[in-house]
């Protein structure tokens, strides 16, 4: 808590000196951002990480455990009635996901693969040295979000593949003007009956676990329209994963087995 | 982004404050999460201006429409998303650059069919992004731009056709031409301030060669022109520098709007359609020598119908023999023009006309009803059903539960639809009650019975709700009466405190006791009756026009004070405002008391008769038909012997409508040409509306009683809810200086209606519902981003029922419950028990709200209530949650008892494993064989499921019974009874495998030195 506090009055610092320099630059609010959450070399050094979290349905709580590696290795696992589900599973090579019917992993399409290896270098953070990975960033201007002063920051990342044609990986960072922490992100749905219509993340209840700062509260959904919030209870930074968790099974249990 | 400050003033109540500095919050501190909804309906959509497509990707297509915005489609037109919502929403051209079609985009805006009832633009925007962010690139004064034209291999050179103002004299009119991508712009042609630029496009072979239409015209509140001397159709060859008149074989005489095309795929072809004088010389005109000579070629009705609504015409791209004109119905010719049919049935008035890049038989075309695709060369078409673009000039509300709203749309007749319905507002929700143009449509106050118009008073319906049988009943001309004179947007009022009384304004004003069925007038002609203003049989310039849209010298608004039913105002289109205090027996002109900057004879759009006093009564005046863009509404206390300004220079466009709060009166709410303004105090300060809600046109503003809901009945994207406006009447100094202050929550009622619902596809527009849950509904003073903010709902004792998340806005933040808590946990097995995914809901009664905001905590209570008109009595309810509670504990207990099988099993294993299989054989075999009884131990979660055991049972009786508010049915009861049973003989099964086979397995691993069976408590099970 006494870090939080130390922390926090850096912040404020860093608001003074920036507030009156009218000319602020996209790198000095990135670099802001990450100075605020513990520094670049902490971020660098990060290995892993695991959240457990909940998503509420309509009273229903639906636990989440994510895990991220730096290598880029991932998955959701969710709980239900003693059953584990797994989404989004990555392994590097393959993505796959556990089918909801048969409770069988399954591949994703070729298609999604191949962009979720363009997601391989985004860990932990798309602006942590992002001009080595190619990456741009535009400061457009200053907008309010849910009442705070933020910048507003184009970041334009590698070229993915929607339905077989190539399509620009744009989003808009939207950075607390005080703090220089991202509150919100903007990106145009691309696909399905919503494409062109503008998805917005939030992130709130940031909170510091081992020298880092990480948004404890999230919203995702519809800009101006409906989210789905998603409440994180723990996070555990470099958890010690067995590769096996991320490995496409190789045989299964037929469904009348067991 | 717009940043007015405003300041709250305390009300003088907190005189403490007084001495402090105000606290100043713009509209989007302000707001917070107060949102608008939309609800459509989309099922006739609205007035499309212009259709853009892709060069190269013919998935992508834009639709510009009337005053809806720009719309983008990514899957072929199957759907489309609008991208230009922070922005005026009245459109006249849409254009990609052809370089980088996937990120530059263009738009102009200003509507380019000049009806009597079109929006204004402001300007020229662009997108670098493909529609995320857009910029004001100029033009702030042109109104409407009709065109705009990029040089295809050098884009920073460009052109824009600016047709300019419609009401008024303009210099910002003409061709402009651009050589830096738009930063700076010169005029290269211009003709005067009253003839506009129709049109300008380029060859496409040929980025010097231009062709321009220019087109003389101009529209009063009471007539309108098209055509003069200086209309013509110009072609440069030099880059817009110089430019000839191209008229040979055109007739002599005033020309009007002419429309212009070239073959894509044959320069020397172009198709002109001229509005000419004779009559015989009119339509289409050919030429074979790009412009240097023309052939007239065809006068079909099709091809010379309201030039100034339908000047397109549209070249096949691979085949210059295929010509589509716009029209009242649309027509097609494949011979070059020489002859031409119908296009397919589709909503008439069509404007413009896409032909798919790859595939000349796929084409879009834009209508006054929406968008249509074809697949078949326009044969046969069908709408796109997800354009909610609906153009409404009125709405009003009733009181059924969830209400209903009714309205009149733009060429698209008379509608009446719920605010909320199962599964969200769908097209099949909407019930349609009147032909042609629609305006209002008024509910009778106590009976199944509406009143709905159109055009002009042409027909007035009293509709029957329950038999949906109609009756006309508009006053017509009687003896000794002059020919009366209605508005094309004719008023109607009905009556609170006389439930079947119903008034009609002509210029004079009528009034029924009788639905409708006999009439008096009671008052004198209410209107200037200039007669300068009422020649509309010579309106329309070369062209006649008279639709009857230009009737002037009419009454527009009729209000009845609801505190006195003798007191009625009425308003005037040419600038009237007249009361009478004895029930129209004399009548008092006010307009004279209007403050002196009022221009002579603006429009009295609306009057809104105060619920705050007698003589209390605001009024909103409009002058756009003049040129006029400024907002001018007034509030009187007095009967109108004075009027006081409300607005300030916050407010951007003219205004048309004002809603006053019913319990606050400093709060009022303002429908503007640019979205909805609203001030806390009095209009001192106004703050624009911007949560989901576009600056689009609200032509009506309504506040439903019970619920508090803002309805606005918008020109361009239907009708748009704000729900429950409470919070805002509680918006004083003192909440704004709190940290957090929650505002008093209305109880909210356990909705028992069935969840079916939902018939749309996923490419239907549905409108979102308001939601029926308890809203908690508080202030923050600062965004929360550091630390943990959350909220739980509690029982009185302070046990946790459930975790909402809070809102962490600036402003106020509305968080809802839903009366649902977690479902039981379930025992562990091979597949779902779906009944599990059921949520118990809390019952009737008051629970408390806790906010952790850091280290402080904050604390309120919400109600639920019964729905009162539910007919479930009391000893029912409490028989559903006794058999919930007793289904809901029992399949928990069961969980507990599956987990401790478990862990003896886990445990028997290893005794085996270390050599104890004679004490661990039993404990296994007879554990599983429970086991198997009590859970599912194969299958999947569709068809190859297995048979339900003891938890799938438990989870499907609990589920039937959880769902629903009656007592359990006697089969239920029954079903329940072999439940308990079979859970009381699993019990004393394990108790009996516990207490006789465990223990000698136990003894065993004592001799070993096994660690013993830990059990987690039960409370420790359910909570992990």
């Amino acid at each position: 808590m006494r870090k939080f506090q130390l922390l926090f009055a850096a912040f404020a610092v860093i608001t003074l000196s920036y507030a009156s320099a009218q000319d602020v630059t996209v790198d000095e609010i990135i670099d802001g951002y990450f100075e605020s959450t513990g520094g670049k070399d902490a971020w660098r050094n990060l290995k892993g990480m695991k959240i457990s979290a909940k998503v509420n349905q309509g009273g229903m709580e639906i636990p989440l455990e994510i895990v991220q590696l730096a290598d880029g290795k991932q998955y959701t696992k969710i709980t239900f009635q003693g059953m584990e589900i797994k989404q989004g599973v990555f392994d590097g090579e393959t993505m796959w996901s556990t089918n909801f019917q048969s409770m069988k992993a399954e591949k994703a399409d070729t298609e999604t693969t191949e962009n979720s290896k363009l997601d391989m270098n985004d860990f932990p953070d798309s602006f942590l040295d992002y001009k080595d990975k190619g990456y741009t960033a535009e400061l457009l201007g200053t907008e309010t979000i849910d009442g705070a002063e933020t910048y507003k920051v184009k970041l334009t990342k590698e070229p993915r593949m929607l339905d077989g044609k190539e399509v620009e990986d744009v989003s808009f960072y939207y950075f607390d003007a005080e703090s220089f922490v991202p509150l919100a992100v903007d990106q145009e749905i691309k696909a399905g009956p919503q494409a062109g219509a503008i998805g917005r993340s939030t992130m709130s209840d940031y909170q510091e676990v081992e020298g880092l700062y990480f948004p404890f509260s999230m919203t995702q959904g519809i800009k101006d329209g409906p989210s789905q919030p998603l409440m994180i209870e723990s996070i555990e930074v470099n958890p010690e994963i067995d590769a096996a968790a991320f490995a496409f099974p190789a045989e299964q249990a037929s469904p009348t087995g067991n | 982004m717009k940043r007015i400050l405003i300041a709250l003033v305390a009300l003088g109540i907190f005189t403490s404050l007084e001495a402090q500095e105000e606290i100043v919050l713009s509209g989007d501190e302000l707001f917070g999460d107060l949102r608008a909804r939309h609800i459509g309906p989309a099922l006739m959509s609205g007035r499309v201006i212009d259709l853009e497509g892709h060069p190269t990707n013919d998935r992508i297509v834009y639709v510009g429409s009337a005053g809806g915005g720009v719309w983008k489609s990514t899957n072929g037109g199957a759907s489309f998303q609008p991208i230009f919502d922070d922005y005026v929403q009245s459109i006249g051209k849409v254009k990609l650059d052809p370089k980088d079609p996937d990120n530059v985009i263009w738009v102009g805006t200003g509507e380019i069919w000049t009806r009597n009832s079109v929006s204004v633009g402001d300007g020229l925007y662009k997108s670098i992004d493909g529609g995320v962010n857009w910029k004001k690139m100029g033009f702030d004064k042109s109104e409407r731009i009709s065109s705009i034209e990029i040089h295809p291999e050098n884009t920073n050179i460009m052109y824009v056709g600016v047709l300019g103002a419609l009401w008024s004299d303009s210099e910002e009119r003409g061709v402009y031409k651009s050589e830096d991508g738009g930063q700076t712009w010169n005029k290269v042609l211009y003709i005067d301030q009253t003839t506009g630029c129709g049109d300008v496009i380029m060859d496409p072979n040929d980025p010097n060669t231009l062709y321009a239409s220019m087109w003389e015209f101009r529209r009063t509140g009471w007539s309108f022109n098209s055509g003069g001397t200086k209309s013509a159709l110009y072609k440069s060859t030099d880059g817009g520098k110089t430019w000839n008149k191209i008229h040979n074989g055109f007739p002599t005489g005033k020309l009007g709007r002419i429309a212009v095309a070239v073959a894509p795929s044959d320069s020397n072809i172009l198709y002109a359609v001229l509005e000419t004088q004779d009559e015989n010389k009119r339509g289409l005109y050919k030429s074979s020598d790009a412009g240097k000579s023309w052939t007239h070629l065809n006068s079909d009705f099709g091809l010379v119908v309201r030039p100034f609504y339908f000047s397109r015409i549209v070249i096949d791209p691979k085949n210059p023999d295929v010509v589509v004109k716009a029209g009242l119905f649309g027509s097609i010719s494949r011979d070059g023009g020489k002859t031409f049919k119908g296009l397919g049935n589709m909503h008439a008035d069509i404007h413009d006309i896409l032909f798919d890049i790859k595939n000349s038989d796929r084409m879009y075309v834009g209508t006054d009803g929406g968008v249509y695709r074809t697949w078949d060369g326009g044969t046969t078409m069908e709408i796109v059903a997800n354009l909610p673009i609906s153009q409404f000039y009125q709405i009003s509300v009733d009181n059924n539960e969830p209400y209903n709203v009714y309205g009149g749309l733009q060429d698209n007749g008379s509608w009446y639809g719920p605010s909320s319905s199962p599964g969200g507002v769908e097209a099949r929700d909407w019930n349609v009650v009147g032909y042609g143009d629609g305006f209002r449509v008024l509910k009778h106050p106590s009976k199944p019975i509406l009143y709905s118009e159109m055009q002009g008073a042409e027909n007035v319906w009293r509709y029957d709700m329950e038999t949906m049988s109609t009756k006309t009943v508009q006053p017509l001309q009687t003896k000794g009466e002059e020919k009366l004179r209605f508005n094309w947007n004719a008023p109607m009022a009905v009556s609170e405190a006389q439930p079947d009384r119903f008034y009609m304004g002509s210029q004079y004003l009528h009034r029924s006791e009788d639905m409708g069925g006999t009439w008096e007038v009671i008052s004198p002609d209410l209107t200037t009756n200039n007669k300068a203003k009422q020649n509309q049989e010579d309106s329309g310039g070369i062209s006649k026009d008279n639709s009857g849209a230009e009737n002037h010298c009419t009454v527009f608004t009729i209000a009845e004070s609801p505190l006195n039913e003798n007191v009625i105002w009425v308003g005037t289109d040419d600038g009237n405002i007249q009361v009478t205090k004895d029930g129209g027996k004399s009548w008092t002109n006010t307009t004279a008391n209007l403050p002196a900057n009022v221009p002579d004879n603006t429009w009295v759009y609306h009057i809104e008769a105060s619920v705050h006093g007698e003589g209390t009564a605001y009024a909103v005046l409009e002058g756009h038909t003049t040129g006029d863009m400024n907002p001018y509404a007034f509030k009187t206390t007095d009967y109108g012997q004075t009027w006081k300004s409300i607005t300030t220079d916050q407010i951007y466009g003219f205004a048309r409508n004002i809603q006053e709060d019913y319990v606050n009166e400093d709060l009022l709410f303002l429908g503007t040409e640019f979205g909805l303004y609203i001030t806390v105090d009095g209009g001192k300060n106004w703050n624009q509306f911007t949560n989901n809600m576009p600056p689009v046109a609200v032509h009506f503003v309504d506040l439903q009683k019970k619920t508090n809901d803002i309805v606005m009945g918008t020109h361009g994207r239907g009708v748009i809810i704000i729900d429950d406006i409470s919070p805002l009447r509680g918006i004083t100094q003192e909440v704004l200086a709190k940290d957090v202050h929650f505002f008093e929550s209305e109880p909210a009622i356990i909705e028992e209606t069935s969840p079916f619902g939902g018939t749309a596809t996923e490419m239907e527009f549905v409108g979102s519902n308001g939601s029926n849950d308890v809203k908690i509904t508080y202030y923050l003073k600062k965004k929360h981003i550091f630390g943990k903010m959350n909220m739980e709902v509690q029982d009185e004792s302070g046990r946790t029922l459930t975790e909402i998340t809070p809102g962490k806005s600036k402003g106020i933040n509305v968080v809802t419950w839903n009366g649902l808590i977690r479902p039981p946990k379930l025992a562990k097995g091979k597949s779902f028990a779906f009944g599990g995914f059921t949520s118990p809901r809390m019952p009737a009664g008051t629970y408390k709200v806790v906010m952790q905001k850091g280290k402080d905590t904050y604390e309120t209570s919400v109600t639920l209530v019964n729905d009162p008109k539910s007919n479930i009595t009391q000893e029912e309810r409490k028989a559903n949650q006794e058999a919930v509670i007793k289904l809901y504990n029992m399949s928990e207990q069961l969980a507990y008892m599956v987990y401790q099988i478990d862990e003896i099993l886990a445990k028997a294993e290893e005794v085996k494993a270390n050599g104890g299989s004679k004490s661990a054989d039993a404990v296994i075999k007879e554990l599983n064989d429970l086991k198997e009884t009590l859970v599912v131990t194969t299958g999947d979660n569709y068809v190859a499921s297995a048979e339900p055991q003891l938890r799938g049972k438990l989870a499907n009786l609990y589920s039937k019974i959880a769902s629903g508010f009656q007592a359990p049915s006697a089969s239920e009861l029954d079903n329940l009874k072999l439940l308990e049973e079979r859970y009381e003989k699993a019990r004393n099964d394990f108790s009996y495998i516990q207490s006789k086979r465990v223990p000698k397995m136990e003894k065993f691993m004592e001799g070993k030195g096994m660690t013993q069976i830990e059990f987690k408590s039960f409370e420790e099970f359910i909570d992990e």
